[in-house]
């Protein structure tokens, strides 16, 4: 098979959500001695692209982007060991840690971004709702966070979005994450109030913001 | 009906999964099939249908889910199912009304049908809105001064004494009684004492302190109402189930509170008509619920005045009119906020859409997404009132010509939509009247509508 045709094929798969033509068209890649980062770049990744414009224009909602991750996925378990066999390295984006905080049981909100950081290259830890701030701030340590995203959709549980950033004040770790903040009452205000690195009104916005974000932090790093 | 202890057996001993088994292999798969097979589509050119046979196949379609779906309980990670024959014969069963109020406030919330010209519940108030201490009891005397209001909802307070209220704290108990108190007291004031609170608790989040707070010496009545949150889509937990046996065995209202969200695990327009309308029968099913507050969202906006969620209410506002007996409050977010004039044409738009629809009850649709702290007034409620006894005039046909025209004045600006003014900028806080230049507004906007063809009395 063609190499255009194979990495055409991953891109279909992707888009249509079809696990067993991403992991056919996985091993045809390997098969057809593709370095297995080409093939992420060139096809997987076309197809995320591609779901993303379809969710931003609402041509897509949620089901379509998490099926649209798994597909991903299960091309990934056929290339990540030729990937590690070559040594090579995955590029991807940053690590996000989300979860909704304490208190709160909303979660379509907090899967939604979680969904769109995935689809545009992000690692992303969802360690789910309802959690203490201690507990938020161990997941990032442990998992190497680069952002920590935080969902709350009541007005009582936003006091947990600044809980987390005094305490990784007062543990001195606050310079060592973004802090994106987002949910229904939360504004740009509050996320000014509570010394967040942002906030995101929509999942794309939240992207948006945690590339430009990463990108400075990196730039600023670069001239240190 | 089932006995609340039928579904407790059933959340112990359901199927078992996991919660992304159930959202991506039970959920999605089975609403893409059911939407498929009864043909539900979306009709992006009349938000406002009006045909009673697509309305009985989407009952349909949501009663085919529900028997296949069921409602995931978190705890236990089993399905509450339901076979077709008990779902029908529960609806058989449903009395399709609810007893609320005291004295001379007392009254029966009962159901509606599209088309209906008989006025609907009409519930005031702000609900989720967070309100600050000091303007809550001037908001709640001004909904409740409302002459056609038949129940009202009660701020959610923010703070208590400068103290911000955390979800699950000692605080959020405190600032529930708070809110208790200046709610009796401010109806107190408007001369109601005994007109129905149907949003209770409305600051707490967690079933002890929604329990905590509903002794008797804080004031409440059964003949209040009490709201049952549900997670979306289609979950509930232990502690909304503990509420909810409380609430029965002390014989209060059950308020069962739904809020499908387009673009979520719904999907699109068609699949929220379904989920919608299935929310309904999960209200009846597994919390023997007396009324329902139900509130289909969007996901990107935050608001149900976009015209593919105006459609889903639309849609499964009808079909459950015409299938189950069930009141439902329909409550609709609009994007804009107080003292704009696009609030109205959103609101307009919503109370056309639900009232024609056969909503049982409506309630002010909250402005700026409801996230706006104070971001809501006595105003909006009157709006809501004047413009819900208005679309009793109407059919669903002619709502639908006006929400055509209405959507064209507000559609392509829902993304940036003006948060409005704050209750203390437009009102007169020491004499809870309206400031100068909203009356205007409103009179500017009322009439503008009127031009349009919407009869106000």
């Amino acid at each position: 098979m063609e190499k255009e045709e194979i990495l055409k094929k991953l891109t279909t798969a992707v888009i249509d959500g079809d696990n067993n033509l991403a992991r056919e068209s996985a091993q045809n890649a390997l098969t057809a001695e593709i370095d297995p980062l080409e093939a992420i770049d060139q096809g997987l990744s076309k197809g995320m692209e591609a779901v993303g414009r379809q969710f931003e224009s609402g041509e897509c909602y949620l089901p379509e982007l998490i099926m649209t991750a798994d597909t991903f996925n299960a091309a990934m378990e056929i290339l990540k060991p030729a990937i590690e066999a070559n040594k090579q390295q995955v590029r991807k984006e940053g690590i996000v840690l989300i979860a909704t905080v304490k208190g709160d049981l909303h979660e379509i909100g907090k899967n939604i971004v979680a969904t769109v950081m995935e689809t545009n290259g992000f690692e992303v830890v969802d360690i789910g709702i309802d959690q203490h701030s201690l507990d938020i701030i161990e997941a990032a340590e442990k998992n190497k966070a680069d952002i920590i995203a935080l969902s709350s959709l009541m007005t009582t549980t936003m006091p947990y979005q600044k809980e987390v950033i005094e305490v990784l004040d007062g543990m001195k770790l606050r310079d060592k994450y973004i802090v994106l903040v987002g949910g229904g009452p939360v504004s740009q205000k509050w996320a000014d109030e509570i010394n967040a690195n942002g906030y995101g009104e929509t999942a794309i916005d939240a992207v948006a913001l945690a590339k430009n974000l990463l990108n400075n932090r990196k730039q600023t790093v670069a001239m240190d | 009906m089932l006995n609340f202890l039928d579904i407790n057996e059933r959340a112990l001993n359901g199927p078992i999964m996991s919660e992304k088994e159930f959202d991506m292999k039970v959920f999605v798969p089975r609403l893409k099939s059911v939407t498929d097979d009864y043909g539900i589509r979306y009709d992006k050119d009349n938000p406002v249908p009006s045909d009673d046979k697509a309305s009985d196949n989407l009952f349909e379609a949501a009663v085919d889910f529900m028997s296949h779906v069921g409602v995931f309980c978190k705890d236990t990670k089993r399905i509450i199912q339901f076979k077709r024959d008990e779902i029908l014969e529960v609806l058989k069963e449903a009395p399709g009304r609810c007893l609320a109020g005291e004295g001379k406030e007392a009254g029966v919330f009962g159901m509606r049908r599209p088309d209906e010209q008989k006025h609907p519940w009409f519930h005031v108030g702000s609900g989720i809105v967070a309100s600050s201490e000091e303007m809550t009891t001037n908001l709640i005397e001004g909904y409740a001064s409302i002459a056609e209001s038949n129940s009202i909802s009660i701020s959610a307070l923010d703070s208590i004494r400068g103290i911000l209220v955390m979800a699950g704290s000692p605080v959020e108990f405190y600032a529930a009684i708070q809110g208790i108190k200046i709610g009796l007291e401010a109806i107190k004031r408007a001369g109601r004492p005994g007109l129905p609170i149907m949003n209770l608790i409305s600051t707490s989040a967690s079933a002890l302190t929604a329990i905590a707070a509903s002794a008797p010496q804080f004031g409440l009545r059964p003949t209040d109402g009490w709201l049952c949150g549900t997670i979306a889509e289609m979950k509930i937990d232990f502690a909304v189930m503990t509420k909810v046996a409380y609430l029965l065995s002390s014989g209060a209202n059950v308020g069962v509170e739904t809020a499908p969200i387009l673009g979520g695990y719904c999907g699109g327009p068609a699949g929220t008509a379904v989920v919608s309308t299935a929310y309904i029968l999960m209200g009846l099913l597994v919390y023997n619920g007396n009324y329902q507050l139900h509130f289909p969202v969007h996901f990107r906006y935050g608001c149900s005045s976009t015209r593919d969620v105006l459609w889903a209410v639309s849609a499964s506002c009808q079909a459950a009119s015409r299938n189950i007996p069930m009141p439902v409050i329909w409550l609709g977010y609009m994007a804009s906020g107080p003292n704009t004039k696009m609030y109205f044409y959103e609101a307009a738009a919503h109370m056309l859409s639900a009232v024609t629809s056969g909503a049982p009850s409506v309630q002010t649709p909250h402005p700026a997404r409801a996230v706006k702290k104070d971001g809501i007034t006595p105003m909006e409620a009157k709006f809501g009132v004047e413009m819900g006894k208005a679309a009793c005039r109407l059919n669903r046909q002619k709502a639908n010509e006006l929400v055509l025209q209405l959507l064209e004045k507000y559609e392509s600006r829902i993304r940036t939509a003006p948060t409005g003014s704050l209750y203390q900028e437009c009102y007169d806080i020491n004499t809870g009247k309206p400031k100068e230049s909203y009356v205007r507004l409103y009179n500017e906007v009322k009439e503008e509508l009127a031009g349009m063809g919407i009869p106000f009395e």
